[in-house]
């Protein structure tokens, strides 16, 4: 939808207010310094950017102009032919053909220039150079001066021009001059026209809005039409006739029954046969006006004649929209705008005519399809004589009527109070209201304060509900108890085999144990150093003692793990002896080489010796041996994997609770905090896995460990 | 402003202004308000030539047109040129761009209303009528005397010839600023090493034929650039004072040395032939002269373009 705004075209600037404009931009927006040392690239780069500059922005502001001015043969035909009448489009089409003459020369001018600017051998040369590019650009523009000028003019009485949408609902208003067609408009909208006793007081269209069936009508004035030759018509009449021709309207040709206007009603039936080939299609209303100076019923037969004939003229248009032939309402009208006598009849019979006229065109157009696909509307078929009403249960219409009966029954607090005797008189009681499981309570008087001390701090309203509670809990707990008793002590064992058992127990208990601990210290991660077994557990004793135990010999073993510590310095750079026979095994005997050993380092020493790793040499960047060594060690504990001694870090996740002082009081006293710990955890994993990690809220208490039942169960 | 096509076509829908006028007339101070205005707006004139600003928005529009006319209207306003000539004197000048723009239009404005009152003047001051004396027109006490005259009638192909010959070098520019070879040529470089010198690249305007082939470029010692070639020149005719853009036909002679001539070059004072069978002229004998002199009066190479005189 093309919007017919001429009001945003830019202001074209006269000839030199345009050349003084874009001169200076070039002053401002490039560079202005330059001196005769820069190299010659330098130079011919700075002018040719003021040129190339001029240029652009003399093409940018041209373009414009070109393109905000509407085409002519573009715009809608109605616009098409009033810019023609007004401006005349030769004239129009000239002075934009300039424009873009004169865009392409300077386009031209500053190719050329470009050109020879890059032959430009001194400051001076290039300067005389832009000088006359820039000269040259501007005298294209001083010759345009009186198409600019005039475009001005033009832009300025376009943008003043009424905004007409021509695919609108449309009234258009025509007649002989001074027949009260300004009058009229003024009646029926806001359009405040000028009216005055003479012709021609309007001289251009006039548009105002009105309204009709909630919808918005676009009234136009037309500028009075005279009875003559088409080409002695003058611009003003043209714009009426313009109007006509192009607009989808309702047309309402006034006539001045009265003759006070100055042309008999002759003239004016003359003027209606002469444009009626402009109503072809149109729903034509012939409006009899002043009715207030001369009736219709009053003038002469053959004025009446010729009132009819224009009559049965615009009946025509009425049998083309396909009306009927007999329906003849709405084609002539009487009215005054002096006392505003038929004035709506003739606003709503034309906006009537108009809008069916329309719809009906729509209704046959291709387009209707596409919304008429989006239409259902479902009428089943009776498929026999059978009524069949909604079906609505007896008991719903009781409760309904029950519900509604109710509403208007029930009685306010402001109702009360009124049959007690007002307000001020009566005073609510806040207290009938209240849910007591009793009712006689209601009226209890309740102290605040008893023996110093607020009663409402007291008050636990589910105490009892909790106490029961507990006492199932405890119920709970004493039954598994019991029941623990009776599995451990139910069958009968000897003392012996009671003692075996635990002894099997607690072993199994020590295995898992031992593996969990194992478990948790996976390959990579760091081991407990020694110093950190503070319990020294693992001695060589107890390994020697437990050796003993199983009948095995512990010495050999003893030996090696002490030798071991040793001997792993040594084993690094350990050679076999070449010379000593072949004996390379290094094995575990009784007898350690020793002698041998040394001796063998010693010669293998003063045989090969590589660098110490402290020594500098040229190329590795270091200073002197003490900067490498550093260095060395730096880079060593780098790579070193961190030992974290035992300790907890951020990432470990043995445990949940830290504290035993975190946990319910239950759980505390069963065994140390430490093993209730980690079933707690074990616990939670599960019950996680089970409910979802919904389960995890904040919300999570510990009431689900009320029930010591569920523990043990999961202890084992 | 009212447009002209609004007067014709009277008061368009959105002439607010002028409807309310038309309505209910002018504001009681309208008149009262645009005579202060007016008066006021020599004051502000004055004020901006002093001092434009850097960046003045109202330095094209010095009030409205008409305040012109209304000046000039009036033969006795002599107060208020004086008034500009003192404010001229004690002017300080405005600074920058769009001071000497506004100077300059001040002057032209200036100097066409002083014409305008002198050509008023001029009308209303008394002063003898001297009539131009008449060809031919003799004394009356020379009036008994005979004339002589030339027995002897020069044929017009003659006169035409002793006027060739006496002006043939007689030049608009009878003197020109000799220009040295370093100027006109940019020695080139070639070679691998870029060692040799013996290339030569023409920095001047020059013409080159049509028929024109380049040499291979081993062979190639003066290179005229096809940036720096021109085929066309704005001739003036002296005697009809208009300009034609021609075509050159080729250098006549260039002033400084006839191998500058040779390669085409084109300077200041070069005389080029140039194609006139346009301008319509016809020699004695009737024939159509299609080729005809001129010479080059500007630098070429500094302007863009070839301006000429042609020489008749």
């Amino acid at each position: 939808m093309v919007q017919y705004n001429f009001k945003k075209i830019t202001v074209v600037p006269p000839g030199k207010d345009f050349i003084d404009i874009i001169l200076s931009r070039t002053q401002r927006q490039t560079p202005t310094v330059v001196h005769k040392g820069y190299a010659i690239s330098r130079l011919r780069q700075f002018y040719m950017r003021k040129v190339k500059y001029t240029q652009q922005n003399f093409h940018e502001k041209l373009s414009t102009i070109i393109e905000e001015f509407p085409r002519l043969d573009d715009i809608h035909p109605f616009y098409g032919d009033l810019l023609h009448v007004l401006y005349n489009k030769d004239h129009y089409k000239l002075a934009l053909g300039q424009v873009n003459t004169a865009r392409n020369l300077i386009s031209k001018i500053a190719k050329d220039y470009v050109k020879l600017l890059k032959y430009g051998d001194s400051l001076y040369r290039c300067k005389s150079l832009k000088v006359a590019a820039l000269g040259r650009m501007c005298t294209v523009i001083k010759r345009i001066g009186p198409s600019l000028a005039y475009l001005e003019q033009i832009r300025q009485h376009m943008a003043r021009l009424p905004s007409i949408d021509p695919n609108t609902r449309t009234v258009l208003i025509c007649g002989y001059p001074n027949v009260g067609k300004s009058s009229f408009i003024n009646k029926i909208t806001r359009a405040d026209v000028d009216v005055q006793p003479y012709a021609f007081t309007t001289k251009s269209l006039f548009v105002g809005h009105t309204d009709y069936k909630y919808l918005r009508y676009q009234v136009i004035d037309t500028p009075g039409i005279l009875d003559r030759p088409f080409e002695d018509r003058n611009i003003i009449e043209m714009c009426s006739i313009t109007a006509l021709a192009h607009l989808r309207a309702a047309v309402l040709f006034f006539l001045d029954v009265s003759g006070s206007c100055g042309y008999s009603i002759a003239q004016q039936a003359a003027l209606f046969h002469s444009i009626k080939s402009l109503f072809m299609n149109k729903p034509l209303i012939i409006v009899c006006n002043k009715t207030d100076l001369q009736p219709l019923e009053g003038i002469s037969e053959e004025d009446m004649k010729l009132v009819m004939e224009m009559k049965a003229e615009a009946m025509k248009t009425v049998l083309g929209q396909g009306g009927e032939p007999t329906n003849d309402e709405g084609v002539l009208l009487t009215m005054s705008t002096l006392t505003e006598d038929g004035v709506i009849a003739v606003k709503n019979a034309a906006c009537e005519r108009l809008l069916n006229q329309r719809v009906e065109i729509k209704m046959k157009s291709k387009k209707i399809n596409d919304c008429l696909n989006r239409f259902h509307v479902a009428l089943p078929k009776p498929r026999d004589q059978k009524e069949r009403p909604p079906c609505i249960p007896q008991a719903v219409m009781e409760a309904r009527a029950k519900e509604a009966a109710e509403k208007e029954k029930r009685k306010t607090e402001k109702d009360i109070e009124n049959e007690n005797g007002g307000a001020g008189v009566y005073s609510a009681s806040l207290k009938k209201h209240y849910i007591l499981s009793n009712e006689e309570w209601k009226e209890d008087i309740m102290p605040e304060i008893l023996d110093g001390h607020n009663v409402a701090d007291f008050i636990d309203p589910d105490i009892l509900l909790r106490l029961e509670e507990l006492e199932r809990e405890e119920g709970l707990r004493q039954a598994v108890e019991e029941d623990d008793d009776f599995e451990m002590d139910g069958k009968e064992l000897t003392s012996e085999e009671q003692e075996a058992l635990a002894e099997i127990r607690k072993k199994k208990s020590l295995l898992i144990q031992q593996h969990r601990i194992k478990k948790s210290t996976a390959e990579s991660r760091p081991i407990v150093p020694r110093k950190f077994d503070k319990n020294k557990e693992f001695t060589t004793k107890r390994m020697g003692r437990q050796l003993s135990v199983l009948g095995l010999d512990p010495s050999l073993a003893i030996n090696r793990a002490r030798s071991r510590s040793l001997s792993r310095k040594g084993r690094k750079r350990e050679r076999s002896p070449a010379y000593d026979g072949g004996d390379a095994m290094d094995v575990d005997v009784d007898t350690p080489k020793k002698k041998l050993r040394a001796r063998s380092r010693s010669l293998s020493l003063s045989r090969s010796r590589s660098r110490p790793p402290s020594e500098v040499t040229p190329g590795e960047g270091f200073k002197d041996s003490a900067q490498k060594v550093k260095a060395i060690k730096l880079g060593k504990k780098s790579v070193k994997m961190r030992n974290k001694d035992a300790r907890n870090g951020r990432g470990s996740n043995n445990d949940v609770l830290q504290s035993s002082r975190q946990l319910p009081k239950f759980a505390r006293s069963y065994g140390g905090s430490s093993s209730i710990r980690f079933f707690i955890r074990r616990f939670m994993v599960a019950a996680s896995k089970e409910a979802g990690n919904a389960f995890w809220s904040d919300k999570f208490t510990f009431t689900s460990f009320s029930l010591p039942g569920y523990m043990l169960f999961w202890q084992f | 402003m009212v447009s002209l096509l609004s007067v014709m076509l009277g008061l368009p829908q959105g002439d607010y202004i002028e409807l309310h006028r038309k309505r209910h007339g002018y504001r009681h101070d309208h008149f009262e308000r645009k005579r202060k205005k007016e008066a006021r707006e020599v004051h502000k004139r004055s004020a901006i030539a002093q001092k434009v600003p850097p960046s003045s928005p109202v330095v094209h529009s010095f009030g409205p047109p008409g305040s012109y006319v209304f000046l000039l209207g009036f033969d006795d306003d002599y107060e208020l040129c004086i008034h500009f000539r003192c404010t001229l004197n004690r002017c300080v000048q405005a600074l920058g761009i769009k001071g000497k723009m506004f100077a300059k239009k001040r002057y032209a404005e200036k100097a066409l209303m002083k014409k305008t009152l002198a050509m008023h003047e001029e009308s209303t001051s008394r002063r003898k009528v001297d009539d131009d004396v008449q060809d031919g027109a003799v004394p009356a006490y020379l009036l008994d005397r005979e004339n002589t005259t030339r027995a002897k009638v020069l044929s017009n192909t003659i006169k035409q010839k002793r006027k060739e010959k006496a002006g043939k070098w007689d030049v608009p520019l009878p003197k020109v600023r000799p220009v040295a070879e370093d100027e006109m040529f940019k020695v080139m470089r070639s070679g691998k090493r870029r060692t040799k010198q013996w290339k030569r690249m023409v920095t001047k305007a020059t013409f080159v034929g049509p028929s024109f082939t380049r040499k291979p470029p081993k062979y190639e010692r003066f290179i005229r650039p096809s940036g720096l070639r021109f085929n066309k020149a704005h001739v003036t005719h002296p005697e009809l004072k208009a300009t034609f853009n021609l075509e050159i036909i080729g250098v006549k002679k260039n002033p400084n040395g006839p191998m500058y001539t040779s390669l085409g070059v084109m300077t200041k004072g070069t005389i080029i032939e140039v194609n006139v069978s346009e301008l319509g002229l016809v020699t004695p004998a009737g024939k159509v002269v299609w080729g005809k002199y001129a010479q080059v009066t500007n630098n070429p190479e500094n302007d863009g373009c070839v301006n000429a005189v042609l020489l008749v």
